[in-house]
């Protein structure tokens, strides 16, 4: 009886945490990046960051905290604009000190200027930027967000 | 003791379940913590009304601002002072950013072989020490140094200008001719297209527009965007 009490207990515990493990790189090219603004079943945040990138490294947080808390209607995706040759130096050590868990994807293409229109149009190429996509509606911030910004961006599109 | 040992596992459960819909409770939280103290808040503000007014920046065509910043070496720099310039590449660069760092060799080549035809660079470091420490005025002092800039590198302190230019990151540039008394904005964008590799260099926009001016031809690409980091 204890056990079953015990077991309960657990049981509650870890399907309320989020249990997904820290999440590892994946590197894309263009044709990835065309295929990750696309909309998915959920709504896509598709955040761009580096580990260099001091405001970037400050928003990240919120945006995996507000991301594992909608998990059922958000899909966060955090695009890495580091090198490829830094993905096991400093990207993926950043990830576990962060506790990141939602997908992290890396674009390693020095020719900006022919993958920024795929992002958006009036991207001017500061990071961080923010793309929201669902079905209908595409909204891009190209500007650091707060949580509270991020919280309100997400609603509009729930 | 069977009764004893249900409750207490009741009571732990109780404590978890509280334990855990607390953490689920994310929603109500936004204020829980102190907002994190800003450094010299009151200094700030004014710049950041500014902005809002003038964000927009500089289009191809307009007359861009004249400037007396404070260069590395303590003096004041103006374009003005430049009697013999034809124009300026007046880059917005700093120390701490990876793309600004990589960029640093070309800009001084590009200074070294324009400065001659009339097209001297003035690098100005945008950014506010308090956000980005690395870009404090001891450190361009030094940094500039250790690469050997042949090139003013001013402070933007206050961060007047670089709003009224419509600069968002570093590096950002932005190619000036003289006419008359005014600076022409012609060209606004990035140095080329690869940040990584100078051999591998698709398009060099800065330098091609640069040949344009000099020839007195057309510049075929004005505007290009890189990625860069954000200007705080």
């Amino acid at each position: 009886m204890n056990k079953l009490l015990t077991l309960f207990v657990l049981l509650i515990i870890c399907t309320a945490c989020d249990n997904r493990p820290i999440a590892t790189v994946t590197a894309i090219g263009q044709d990835g990046l065309r295929e990750t603004v696309l909309p998915g079943d959920k709504v896509k945040v598709i955040n761009f960051w580096a580990t260099w990138c001091a405001p970037c490294v400050e928003e990240l947080p919120y945006f995996e905290s507000i991301g594992s808390s909608y998990l059922e209607d958000v899909d966060m995706i955090f695009i890495s604009l580091d090198e490829k040759k830094n993905i096991q130096t400093a990207v993926e050590p950043f990830l576990k000190k962060k506790e990141i868990k939602s997908t992290v994807l890396l674009l390693d293409d020095p020719y900006a200027a022919e993958w920024i229109p795929i992002v958006d149009q009036h991207w001017d190429g500061a990071i961080p930027v923010t793309l929201i996509v669902s079905k209908n509606k595409k909204q891009f911030y190209n500007k650091a967000l707060s949580k509270a910004d991020l919280e309100k961006a997400i609603k509009e599109f729930l | 003791m069977k009764t004893l040992k249900i409750l207490t596992v009741a009571v732990v459960g109780a404590i978890a379940i509280a334990v855990v819909s607390g953490m689920l409770d994310t929603h109500e939280r936004t204020n829980l913590f102190a907002e994190r103290p800003v450094p010299n808040q009151n200094k700030k503000q004014t710049p950041v009304k500014e902005k809002a007014t003038v964000l927009k920046g500089y289009h191809i065509g307009d007359a861009a601002t004249d400037f007396s910043l404070i260069n590395i070496d303590g003096e004041k720099v103006s374009l003005k002072n430049y009697d013999d310039a034809k124009g300026f590449m007046v880059i917005f660069t700093c120390n701490h950013c990876p793309y600004s760092v990589a960029y640093e060799d070309r800009i001084i080549a590009l200074d070294k072989k324009y400065k001659n035809l009339g097209y001297p660079v003035i690098a100005i470091n945008p950014n506010n020490p308090d956000e980005y420490p690395s870009d404090s005025f001891d450190a361009m002092k030094v940094r500039a140094k250790q690469k050997g800039f042949t090139f003013p590198y001013l402070v933007d302190a206050g961060q007047k200008i670089y709003p009224q230019y419509g600069a968002t990151k570093t590096p950002h540039v932005f190619l000036l001719k003289k006419e008359g008394d005014q600076n022409i904005v012609k060209y606004i964008g990035a140095i080329d297209d690869n940040y990584h590799d100078e051999n591998a260099v698709k398009n060099n926009y800065l330098e091609d527009a640069l040949q344009s001016l000099i020839r007195g031809e057309k510049i075929a690409v004005t505007t290009s965007t890189a990625i860069g980091c954000r200007i705080k």
